[in-house]
């Protein structure tokens, strides 16, 4: 548990940073809170000759609503400003509570979202709800800016589309038609723990008829997924118990998890069917909870 | 029997609060000494083979390295903690035994040094097959780790009072259940540390431990050196829970090491190490029998339990007894079979956790005899009242318990918890459940064989009176010994407990006491620091008898007094000593001790407790035989989510039958902890290792899952007001391990009444709940 020798950088711009791990290759890896880096150098996983701190990018620690746009959230705002934010919390309090269950507090205070999601851990907690609120990433590289949608950002477990020179710079969540969206969480204790299982949903209910309806898997598959046979039966139904059980029966059958010393697949896939159909029910009922 | 003390009883600040809360207390990893080298274990990377070859030498080259050690530089005598079976070397000798053994060490200038220098240290292995499990140890023909142990069999006890089988003939109801406990952590918050230098002839180690004599004893055993050569000295000890009774091969390479470079040492664990240092609960597999007559009296009683070791012995001799030797303490069984076998694997070794031994075995029971109670229609409490043991009374294998009020404890925890307005009635999903339990105050023996007193004590009064030294090498290791022993010796002396300081954790400077383990510390350090309490408060009074004669204010015959003014007629309280019938007559404390200090030099009081020949004359009498007994009942009210298998504890009640409360607030944080430690055993954890290699899966807080403050829930820790010890000083017993006995029990049977599917298996993880849910719905019942 000592962390190898390594180069340290503290680049003061966007451009300089994503210059510099051009420059650098596959030599470096990129520091922000440092909660999944750290832990990984400390234990041998990773050795990366050069450390790229982007702690001094202060432009990238915002979160604010622009017309038109959507919420804007900085990667480098930690899980507890997402916690504490008015905007979301007003707007999106599903994305507020899911940064909220996220591990212990100490790591919310020092874990920031941008190295959350580009971590790319199956089991983490804010891709899935910023997929089923349709959210994008905009990355920063040195040949500009491009835009994706985050359910199209991760290519397997702690891998994304990020090129080498690439820093994610923010999540936009669009305006929403959406009337409600939920996440839960379901870890072995309640706190400081993995989720076995996320889920994710958003939903545009009108006159108890659900409109639209995207949910998102969470530590069940490669990466977070989208149940999109359960979406497709949800849309045209109207409101009922059976309705969402039969959701969540159909969103479980679409994840590829696997068992490890957490739970098992046969576990995980029956608790997608449960906490899918109790998702859907807070947010048809309470809205973006 | 209940006095007005002016300290016992009363809830004093920790001597230690401040330094603890302010983050300015010392740990032995705090100190630092000139020159000092930083050094680490080499461990073994695969669980079972011969040694070929150890190659130091890329290492040695390395900038900064000063010494490399192995078996062949260190003395080969082998140590444990039970005489009988010594079988773990300082470093492996041709073998290793577990993925993590301690195969050598290393010193450096520096911790990074030293990672560096374990990298370059090629050890070549013959790989053996291994055991991993009991089952696999116990096969015909199954790879044998140890030569002394064939068929890796280390220990079997037979124990059989009265006659087991007659009794079940003629029972009413008899039924057998089996259970599965699980291997678990201490997850002390500081792991272990030593740090050792030497003067010449002698060698000093700071160690955190739980025993300073213990730890000089077996190094000076095994180095071959003189104990009044060792000095073994603590610094404040974050924790031990059992988990630091054992030398930990750091001691061991710290004294070794700074011997060859001249230079202190500090050796020290990270969190992993100290999982694979291990010592922690043995994973118990158990078979339990029980016959009864129609109202729930227990006719006889069967325990079978197999121990899975680990790869050493440590305490696990005595781990095994425990399993089976309290329980006819708790409950009246005249009849009653212990049978128990202790493997050896090639895992970590298991030792003494919380509870030692005990915990499994009282889940095991204390859910049977609810299951047993179900099947004949007899509320759980009732069972239990029908069975408990009474004070004053000898156990079937002759131990002597007096004070025992288990029948209370469980009436109050009953009407406490609304047990009769919620058992069974609480719904599907939500439960209630109970637990007894109960601890020895420490051990009847020295756990090597000395006639040595258990626990010796001083007191030296300062000069001019204005301190207190209080003497005892009883380990504080979070538990506040220190504050309650100077709380029975301030109370004893006459003197402010303010004013009192600890002089300990020095085998040099302070006086002779075993150690924190077997819940002793507060029973036999404060036998022997009352004794030398009241030893100085006898010769203050003398003094002042002396000197109120000579100062003319006392006259021959004056009103109050028949004779001439004696010892006797003086009390001394909170530092004023006074005439008892004319208390406006007084003298302080300090003036006396002042004038005693002048007349005769240094003012000294000396106690020493030595618990006598104890109850028991069977095999293994020795683990189980104590001066007394306390009892224990928990209640736990649950609710299960019936889908998910998630439980959760929303309520508890604890009931201790602890003598009399020396210090209320640290009672009650022994009972809150103890709770903690066995609800997160009963559902959260378990040290995982894979089943190939037998690696180490989950060396750490991430995914060793402890409860955390949001899952822990309330506890309403209750005492008894008639509960008295005449064996223990002011009429006390333990409370620290005997209150995690109840829980696992409790917490199970609040599981079964919310759910109604036996959960027998520990840990109670949310999946296997989930399972047997999803089991019962199919099956249709």
């Amino acid at each position: 548990m000592y962390l190898p020798d390594f180069e340290y950088y503290a680049p003061d711009s966007i451009a300089e940073a994503c210059q510099l791990l051009s420059q650098l290759g596959e030599k470096a890896k990129v520091l922000a809170g440092g909660t999944d880096l750290m832990i990984k150098m400390k234990n041998e996983v990773l050795a990366p000759e050069v450390v790229v701190s982007v702690k001094n990018l202060d432009q990238l620690k915002k979160i604010e609503y622009v017309a038109g746009k959507g919420v804007s959230v900085g990667a480098l705002c930690t899980h507890n400003d997402l916690v504490k934010c008015d905007v979301l919390k007003e707007k999106y309090s599903s994305v507020s509570n899911a940064a909220r269950q996220m591990a212990n507090n100490q790591v919310r205070n020092r874990g920031t979202i941008g190295g959350n999601i580009s971590n790319a851990v199956p089991s983490a907690d804010l891709p899935p709800i910023f997929i089923a609120l349709n959210a994008t990433v905009k990355l920063v590289g040195t040949k500009g800016e491009r835009t994706v949608a985050m359910e199209d950002l991760f290519t397997g477990p702690g891998k994304t589309v990020l090129a080498q020179d690439e820093l994610i710079a923010e999540v936009i969540i669009p305006d929403q038609k959406m009337t409600g969206s939920n996440y839960i969480k379901f870890g072995l204790r309640k706190s400081g723990a993995l989720a076995v299982v996320g889920v994710a949903v958003a939903v545009q209910v009108e006159n108890n008829v659900i409109k639209d309806a995207r949910v998102a898997l969470g530590a069940v598959a490669a990466t977070p997924v989208r149940a999109k046979k359960a979406e497709d039966f949800l849309k045209g139904k109207t409101v009922s118990d059976e309705v969402l059980a039969e959701a969540g029966v159909i969103a479980s059958g679409e994840c590829k998890p696997i068992s490890d010393i957490r739970a098992s697949a046969e576990y995980r896939t029956d608790l997608v069917r449960i906490f899918t159909k109790r998702a859907l029910r807070k947010a048809i009922d309470e809205g973006h909870v | 029997m209940k006095q007005d003390y002016s300290y016992v009883g009363h809830s004093v600040d920790r001597n230690d609060s401040y330094t603890k809360t302010t983050g300015r207390a010392q740990y032995t990893a705090d100190l630092k000494f000139p020159g000092m080298l930083y050094g680490k274990l080499i461990r073994s990377t695969i669980a079972h083979g011969r040694i070929k070859s150890i190659d130091t030498s890329e290492a040695e080259k390395l900038n900064g390295v000063k010494a490399i050690i192995t078996a062949k530089d260190v003395p080969s005598m082998k140590w444990g903690l039970s005489p009988a079976r010594f079988d773990e070397n300082i470093f492996c000798i041709e073998k290793v035994r577990y993925n993590g053994d301690k195969i050598g060490a290393v010193c450096a200038v520096d911790e990074e040094t030293v990672y560096k220098a374990l990298k370059l240290i090629k050890v070549e292995y013959e790989e053996l097959p291994a055991v991993l499990t009991w089952q696999d140890a116990a096969k015909e023909g199954a790879p044998q780790i140890f030569e002394e142990y064939p068929g890796n069999l280390n220990t079997e006890i037979h124990h059989h009072f009265g006659d087991v089988d007659a009794a079940l003939k003629d029972a009413y109801y008899v039924r057998t259940d089996k259970f599965q406990g699980q291997r678990t952590y201490h997850a002390f918050i500081e792991n272990h540390c030593s740090t050792a230098y030497w003067d010449g002839d002698r060698a000093f180690l700071y160690s955190s431990c739980q025993s300073v004599h213990y730890i000089q004893y077996h190094l000076c055993r095994v180095l071959g050196m003189k104990m009044g050569n060792l000095t073994v000295r603590q610094t404040n000890v974050g924790a031990g829970f059992g988990g630091k009774l054992d030398p930990s091969g750091l001691d061991f390479a710290a004294v070794i090491l700074s011997k060859i470079t001249g230079q202190p040492v500090k050796m020290f664990y990270d969190h992993a190490e100290t999982f694979l240092n291990g010592r922690g609960r043995h994973p118990m597999t158990m078979e339990l029998t029980t016959g009864v007559d129609k109202n729930g009296k227990i006719l006889a009683h069967k325990f079978d339990c197999v121990l899975e070791g680990g790869a050493y012995t440590g305490l696990g001799i005595a781990s095994s007894y425990y399993a089976g030797s309290l329980l006819g303490v708790l409950y009246l069984i005249d009849n009653y079979k212990f049978d128990c076998r202790r493997y050896v694997t090639n895992l970590p070794p298991c030792g003494a956790q919380r509870g030692h031994g005990q915990p499994q075995p009282r889940f095991a029971f204390e859910h049977h005899i609810d299951l047993v109670g179900e099947a004949i229609g007899v509320d759980p409490i009732d069972m239990r009242l029908i069975n408990a043991r009474k004070g004053n009374s000898i156990t079937t294998a002759g131990y002597e318990v007096k004070s025992y009020n288990l029948l209370g404890a469980n009436k109050m925890a009953r009407d406490a918890s609304g047990w009769k307005e919620k058992r069974g009635k609480m719904g599907v999903g939500r439960g209630i459940g109970v637990g007894n339990g109960g601890f020895v105050t420490g051990a009847g023996f020295c756990q090597y064989r000395t006639d040595y007193p258990h626990s010796v004590g001083m007191v030296k009064v300062f000069d001019d009176g204005t301190k207190a030294y209080v003497y005892s090498n009883a380990v504080d290791i979070g538990q506040g010994s220190d504050t309650v022993l100077m709380q029975m010796a301030a109370e004893a002396m006459g003197y402010p407990y303010e004013r009192c300081q600890m002089v300990t954790g020095d085998t040099d400077l302070s006086t002779l006491d075993f150690g924190a383990y077997a819940s002793r510390q507060t029973l036999m350090a404060g036998w022997a620091v009352k004794r030398a309490g009241a030893e100085v408060k006898k010769k203050v009074l003398a003094k002042a008898c002396e000197m109120l004669k000579a100062s003319g204010r006392i006259k021959e015959g004056f009103g109050y007094l028949d004779g001439p003014l004696t010892p006797e007629d003086l009390d001394c309280v909170e530092g004023i000593v006074f005439v008892k019938q004319e208390p406006a007559v007084k003298l302080t404390f300090e003036e006396v001790a002042r004038k005693y200090f002048v007349d005769h030099g240094v003012l000294l009081g000396r106690g020493w407790y030595h618990p006598g020949k104890l109850g028991g004359n069977h095999k293994g009498a020795a683990v189980g035989t104590s001066p007394a007994y306390s009892s224990a009942t928990q209640v736990a009210e649950v609710k299960v989510d019936m889908e998910t298998g998630q439980i959760e504890c929303v309520d508890t009640w604890d009931v201790h039958d602890s003598g009399t409360i020396i210090n209320p607030k640290l009672f009650h944080g022994q009972v809150h902890g103890a709770f903690y430690m066995g609800v997160g055993e009963t559902i959260w954890e378990e040290v995982l290792f894979d089943k190939k290699t037998g690696k180490l899966l989950n060396g750490n807080f991430a995914e060793y899952r402890l409860p955390t403050a949001l899952d822990m829930p309330p506890v309403e820790s209750l005492t008894l007001d008639d509960s008295y010890e005449p064996n223990g000083p002011y009429g006390l017993k333990e409370v620290g391990e005997g209150a995690t006995t109840p829980t696992m029990g409790a917490v199970a049977n609040a599981i079964y009444d919310a759910m109604g599917v036996s959960m027998t298996d520990l840990p109670i993880t949310y999946e296997k709940v989930w399972r047997a849910l999803r089991d019962k719905k199919a099956s249709g019942k």
